[in-house]
């Protein structure tokens, strides 16, 4: 108790310090008063007494330095005089300060951008949902890969069986783009999400209006025409108005009675933002024809999720969902054939956590090493400034203040101006996020994933900012208040150790700076190889618009002459140049199973004969559509039926793998095995290739791609999922409106179709590589111009301390052209030793990238040599400066100094 | 001279806090100045009282909440803060008078031992 009240006021104490330092002075003074009052009455002098009365009090200083430390913290009350003190300082060298906290904020800025991006996509827990912890994500592999969908039968086949969840939740990959029927007619798009009608109850989500889903609500096919609204969407669109709850929204011309609102902030556990839930079972009422979506067990379009019974782990989770995948295996050989079932901890992006997280530390890396350069620049700086203040300290140090309070002194200075650098950190934050949001393409859904700079994002920048402060101000701290009183107070000019800590901090700059340019300059190679290579396709002026057949009820006969119907009445329209339809665009990250393909014997290097490749369904017109040229043969002539002889156009590297020793052009006519397809996945089927064609030369960074391009006829192999219309207009006119309005009169039930320019989609390969050069390339910059910085600052330095030396070489006849090498020498050797360092440490690090690089080595002599030279120039330059003003020392005035 | 000063505290160090209680309680109410001519008047030699640790009991036990300072007039009209012992600081010289005749019984038998 007596305790804790001391604490308390030795706490106060540091605010109430005036208060406390008058009533102590004035209580010393009273003590000597009365010491001189009773030497007095012994019968000496006022004088004498005064005089004696100090003496016998002794230490008047000493004695209030012993009080202070009873009565408060010292460092803290240290801190309260060092900080001003260390304002006042950075205030009378604003250069130093600004250039120092410029450098951290771009350091400690690209930390806390990287950590928002990685907190918002791999760490933030959903809001509004209870025991987060506790959620999984349930997906479906095949051959141990991906993490995808399933169908709505399995889904209740694992609700079924299941024993280590207390709910098992399921909802539609992407949110739906749906037609809102508005009061005064005229309809609006809104994304609705499908989910079962558990899905709130087992996230434990509150509303903010009415009620959610829950046990009432039926899971019959039809029986629930109920919705939920988002908050943002409640407030974007109905102001918040509590009227709506029991009211009707007309989505796809049915109509659905809200029954609430969902708490503010809440959408599920990913990034994809709905503006609507409605229960999944109601999709075969919002497009007609969709009930076999409940029905298939082919149509893989849900992700399901649950909750962990308490003392249930992930693993043992995972081990049950693995047997209830291979008994589902064994019962639906068919459909369920190459899918086994996986439980993941809950992500926002399930099942791309591992490739995002190793992209988000490829950035952290690089800001990393950013803020490294930064910090080593500043301490360089420091122990220059702590030389010049080495008379100071030795004069302090001298006077009887303790090492260990200078040190604290000094540290406070460090903290001040990492304290403005992360302020200033914080803000560049901002911008470097919308600067990074704004290189992402666009996507054909709402994401929200919040780049707010939360609570979190502080906690981590404070926590980064007193690591960095202690790690860069600490060695100069130490090192400046090591000084040898006499011989600082003596000006004597030999401190070899302080310079080579100096030398020692430039070249960790120099070395991190050419780690940073040579990562830069792979990443900038990478993407300029990609830029200057023809990609195999132009995707220029092409529209792409999304056509999800399955989900209106189209079957695996109805969808083909469908689709057919579509694209000749799109053929027809004005401006149309070319018109097919895809199931996929080269960059995108789709990938079909259609199963593996196999040449005229085991030709693949692992002696299998089936080898697994990407597979493209395509209409005829492909090819011209995306100018990809053909090497032999011809394309689909759009006359191939199931009962045709079945054929596919092949990419040449499928070629060269398959018949090593043909050329090209006469494979065509020749025949592939397929194993596996949509229909007939336990069977083979024989192709024959009628055309070759240029491949895309494209990789992309969350799948790579086997090399092997396969496609296929629409009308002979129909894979039920999304497909694309793909249109190239004579005049690049957009023509999304036009054909939105065709499809919608061919069938109304179709969901509305998403349009995006196809660059934007063959573009998303290429985001991280975007990503990846503007920020390496931008901090590269910024570690360079530091390290220039560095090295000038050491070279000066060196060289101004040596004047005294220079004046008697030059007074003893050595030429300017002598004392001009003898500067440079000294300064180059550092670049030298650094470069070195740094080389060696890039080409260390940059195999491990060399996933990223597009096939540019990850040696690759340009860069590495570029950037060597680049060095070499920049280190000349930061050393020429100096050396040359060394040459005009004066001997005399040298001589004299002193 | 630093440091020799520095072993005088922390040979006084715990202790000097129970003298200064028991001081107030015998002597009522006293100055700082009262109190290191008290304590130099008890001792047989010369005691080695620093100024310095005498205000750091002080402000100790003030911050305790044992004693409690007013400024008042001395007879001689100066000003002077005068310290005064507190319930609880009464309660807690009890308590510490007891503790320190305890551990010295015990420190005197073990050195009486030994000998």
């Amino acid at each position: 108790m007596e305790r804790l009240r001391r604490l308390v006021f030795r706490l106060l104490t540091v605010w109430r310090r005036d208060r406390a330092e008058a009533d102590l002075a004035r209580e010393v003074s009273s003590h000597l008063a009365l010491l001189q009052d009773e030497f007095q009455r012994r019968g000496l002098t006022p004088d004498e007494a005064r005089l004696a009365a100090r003496r016998a009090f002794g230490g008047v200083e000493q004695t209030k330095e012993l009080q202070r430390d009873a009565r408060s913290f010292r460092w803290l009350d240290d801190a309260r005089q060092d900080v001003p003190y260390a304002a006042r300082l950075l205030r009378r060298d604003p250069v130093f300060a600004a250039t120092a906290a410029v450098s951290l904020a771009i350091g400690i800025g690209a930390n806390t951008t990287v950590f928002t991006i990685a907190n918002a996509l791999l760490f933030r827990p959903p809001a509004g949902v209870v025991e987060p912890n506790r959620l999984v994500d349930i997906g479906s592999t095949t051959d141990g890969a991906g993490f995808g969908t399933c169908s709505y039968l399995t889904y209740l086949d694992i609700r079924r069986r299941t024993t280590s969840f207390d709910g098992v939740y399921a909802y539609s990959l992407f949110p739906r783009a749906m037609s809102l029927a508005g009061a005064g007619g005229g309809a609006e798009r809104v994304f609705a999400t499908d989910v079962t009608t558990n899905y709130f109850t087992v996230l434990g989500a509150l509303p903010a209006a009415g009620r959610l889903f829950d046990v009432r609500d039926k899971e019959d096919p039809g029986a629930s025409p109920i919705a939920v609204l988002s908050d943002g969407f409640w407030t974007r669109r109905f102001n918040r108005d509590r009227a709506i709850v029991g009211g009707t929204l007309t989505l796809n011309g049915h109509p659905f009675v809200v029954v609430g609102v969902a708490s503010a902030g809440f959408q599920g556990t990913g990034v994809r933002a709905a503006d609507v839930w409605i229960p999944l079972n109601m999709v075969g009422v919002t497009s007609p024809q969709a009930t076999a979506l409940l029905t298939n067990r082919a149509a893989a379009w849900l992700l399901i999720g649950g909750r962990l019974k308490a003392g249930v782990s992930v693993p043992q989770a995972d081990a049950e969902m693995n047997a209830i995948g291979r008994t589902l295996q064994r019962e639906y050989p068919d459909q369920n054939r190459t899918t086994d079932l996986r439980v993941l901890a809950l992500s926002p992006v399930p099942g791309n956590s591992a490739p995002i997280a190793a992209f988000l530390a490829v950035l952290m890396g690089i800001a990393s090493v950013v803020l490294a350069i930064a910090c080593a620049n500043l301490a360089g700086v420091l122990l220059a400034r702590a030389a010049v203040r080495r008379r100071e300290i030795a004069v302090r140090l001298a006077m009887g203040a303790g090492r260990a309070r200078l040190v604290r002194q000094l540290l406070a200075e460090t903290l001040t101006i990492f304290a403005l650098g992360g302020a200033a950190g914080l803000l560049a934050a901002r911008s470097m996020t919308s600067v990074l949001v704004s290189l992402l393409p666009a996507l054909p859904f709402p994401v929200n994933a919040s780049l707010a700079l939360d609570g979190p994002a502080l906690v981590f920048t404070t926590g980064l900012v007193l690591l960095t402060a202690l790690a860069s101000g600490l060695a100069p701290a130490l090192q400046a208040t090591k000084t040898d009183v006499v011989s600082a107070l003596k000006d004597d000019a030999r401190v070899p150790a302080r310079l080579r800590l100096r030398q020692a901090f430039v070249i960790a700059q120099v070395a991190l700076s050419i780690l940073l340019v040579v990562i830069a300059g792979l990443f900038a190679r990478a993407l300029q190889r990609m830029g200057s290579m023809d990609p195999g396709f132009d995707a220029h002026g092409v529209e792409l618009l999304s056509l999800d057949l399955p989900l209106a009820g189209y079957t695996e006969t109805t969808a083909p002459p469908f689709a057919r119907a579509v694209l000749d009445r799109v053929r027809r329209l004005p401006a149309v140049q070319v018109a097919t339809i895809a199931a996929a665009l080269p960059g995108g990250f789709e990938r079909l199973g259609l199963g593996g393909i196999g040449g005229p014997r085991a030709s693949a290097p692992n002696g299998q004969r089936f080898v697994s490749a990407d597979w493209n369904v395509v209409e005829p017109g492909y090819f011209a559509a995306l100018r990809i040229p053909f090497v032999a043969g011809r394309d689909f002539d759009g006359a191939e039926r199931e009962e045709t002889e079945q054929v596919v156009i092949i990419g040449e590297g499928a070629a060269r793998r398959f018949w090593p020793d043909k050329p090209t052009r006469s494979v065509v006519g020749e025949s592939v095995v397929q194993r596996g397809g949509p229909r007939t996945p336990a069977q083979t089927r024989t192709l024959r290739v009628i055309g070759v064609v240029r491949d895309p030369r494209y990789g992309t960074l969350v799948e790579g791609t086997t090399g092997l391009y396969i496609y296929v006829p629409l009308q002979q192999q129909y894979v039920p999922g999304r497909t694309m219309i793909v249109v190239r207009t004579t005049d690049g006119r957009r023509i999304a409106d036009t054909i939105r309005a065709l499809v919608a009169s061919m069938d109304p039930s179709l969901p509305m179709l998403t349009a995006q320019a196809a660059e934007e989609y063959t573009a998303l390969g290429l985001v991280p590589h975007r990503v990846a050069v503007s920020v390496s390339g931008s901090l590269g910059l910024v570690g360079l111009l530091l390290a220039a910085i560095g090295i000038y600052g050491v070279t000066a330095y060196a060289a101004t301390r040596r004047t005294r030396e220079i004046g008697i070489r030059i007074a003893l006849g050595a030429r300017r052209g002598d004392v001009l090498r003898m500067v440079l020498r000294q300064g180059l050797r550092l670049v030298l030793v650094g470069s070195a360092i740094g080389l060696a440490f890039a080409a260390a690090t940059s195999p491990l990238l060399a996933g990223l690089f597009f096939g540019v080595p990850p040696l690759d002599p340009v860069t590495f040599i570029g950037t060597a030279a680049l060095f070499a120039a920049i280190g000349l330059a930061a050393c020429y400066l100096p050396a040359r003003r060394a040459t005009r020392v004066d001997p005399m005035q040298a001589l004299r100094y002193e | 001279m630093a440091s020799e000063s520095r072993d005088r505290v922390e040979l006084l160090q715990g202790t000097l806090d129970l003298i200064v209680l028991r001081a107030l309680s015998t002597m009522g109410p006293q100055h700082a100045y009262g109190l290191a001519a008290r304590l130099e008047q008890v001792a047989d030699h010369p005691f080695p009282l620093n100024q310095g640790t005498l205000y750091a009991a002080l402000v100790r036990l003030d911050q305790q909440g044992w004693i409690k300072g007013t400024w008042r007039k001395t007879e001689n009209n100066r000003d002077a803060k005068y310290y005064a012992i507190t319930r609880a600081g009464a309660r807690a010289l009890e308590k510490q008078t007891d503790r320190w005749r305890r551990l010295a019984g015990l420190v005197n038998k073990l050195l009486l031992q030994g000998s």
